[in-house]
């Protein structure tokens, strides 16, 4: 898989990289009914990582300060001034008073999630897998340190 | 002993990933199964298997191995026959299907998008946009933060807002790259993404797809736009549900 100079995978460091594609081997590819699978009782991976915006009281305050903080005069550029943001706007909504499907999706943590962060500090050399990307990635960060939390 | 089955390829593949650590711990080694014109790429299917990332990544590591060497369909995960005999009766029984497959997936490859919004960036955006916002926002601070309720409807604004927001740019997405690919698929849902989409990508074009997904990620400065590939094409070893877009032809 060396075709393509400019291949693009993983996020900041960690398991993102497979995580992202995880689903795809989880939830795609071909499936033949002679064949039997293994069981995925407990695989919530696909619902973990809630990163949009849920309508709730919750988020709305949140979403109201982060606004009161903002610079307006600045332009809509990427700037290290509210590095925690989307973390806290993101936890707050999953774990308060969500509407709808995502609600309480974040505490759901399968398996194979807490297998990869676990192997993820034991075998640092599979990190080299993944490239770096050039920017930031503030809500993977602030995500994955929520799951360290629990 | 049952089989683990990690995809299907052409028989003349030239690349076969014998040999290969394969699932479990320690890895099986991988190995072929020959049939007709087809071959499986298999291992003997470790005891007790079940979703783990080391498993998961042998997964996806042997058929990114086969996919370098020649086209290759992608078994879900934990594909378990009974045996052999099996692999090789179901290579044989529906042979000619597996061969249309490989055939219209020849020299393709997956790409996988996801893209979020830079929260900060996208406030931005937003307040631009929206007036109404803006004055609210200004109005809330030069009352110290603002009361209650005051907070409360800034805040249901600018969450509408960026849910339009949302549903925008994963249209818009989906149509700049659209072109660029030989087929689309919505990705899994309930992900947490506002896009989550694979394309089929010709292994030939795929440094122009690459190049359409910085001009997106130039266009919109507040979207966080993860790319992954090439993969073997999940998303894409059953006909039907992808639709064909334009082939491409130039950049863009």
């Amino acid at each position: 898989m060396t075709v393509v100079p400019a291949q693009q995978t993983g996020g900041g460091g960690g398991s993102s990289g497979l995580y992202d594609v995880l689903e795809l081997v989880l939830d795609r590819g071909l499936v033949i009914d002679a064949f039997i699978r293994v069981s995925l009782v407990g695989i919530e991976i696909l619902k973990i990582d809630v990163r949009v915006v849920i309508a709730s009281v919750d988020t709305y305050l949140r979403f109201a300060e982060a606004c009161n903080r903002l610079d307006l005069e600045a332009g809509p550029k990427r700037s290290p001034g509210l590095p925690d943001l989307v973390g806290d706007i993101t936890e707050s909504g999953a774990r308060g008073k969500s509407k709808g499907a995502l609600s309480g999706a974040a505490e759901t943590i399968s398996d194979a999630f807490k297998q990869s962060r676990e192997q993820s500090r034991e075998e640092p050399r599979e990190e080299s897998r993944s490239e770096s990307r050039p920017r930031a990635r503030k809500s993977t960060t602030a995500s994955r340190r929520k799951e360290e939390q629990e | 002993m049952s089989t683990y089955v990690y995809g299907i390829t052409a028989g003349s593949h030239p690349a076969l990933p014998d040999g290969m650590g394969g699932v479990g711990d320690p890895a099986q080694e991988v190995r072929v199964i020959k049939e007709g014109d087809l071959a499986a790429v298999v291992s003997d299917a470790p005891e007790g298997l079940r979703p783990k990332r080391r498993d998961l990544l042998a997964h996806q590591n042997v058929l990114a191995e086969t996919g370098a060497g020649g086209p290759v369909l992608p078994m879900r995960f934990g594909s378990v026959s009974p045996d052999d005999a099996a692999v090789a009766g179901v290579l044989a029984e529906r042979g000619d299907h597996f061969k249309e497959r490989l055939r219209a997936l020849a020299g393709k490859v997956e790409y996988n998008v996801k893209a979020t919004h830079d929260e900060e960036a996208v406030l931005h955006r937003v307040m631009s946009e929206n007036p109404e916002v803006r004055a609210l926002t200004e109005a809330n601070r030069a009352a110290g933060g603002g009361g209650y309720d005051d907070r409360l409807r800034l805040g249901e604004m600018v969450v509408a807002a960026v849910k339009n927001r949302e549903a925008e740019d994963a249209a818009e997405i989906q149509q700049a790259l659209e072109p660029a690919a030989a087929a689309v698929s919505a990705g899994p849902e309930s992900t947490g993404w506002l896009a989550n989409l694979s394309f089929l990508v010709d292994r030939e074009s795929a440094e122009t797809f690459i190049a359409t997904v910085e001009e997106v990620r130039k266009g919109h400065p507040h979207l966080d736009l993860r790319v992954h590939g090439p993969l073997p094409p999940y998303s894409f070893v059953e006909p039907g549900p992808s639709e064909p877009a334009e082939p491409a032809e130039t950049d863009n």
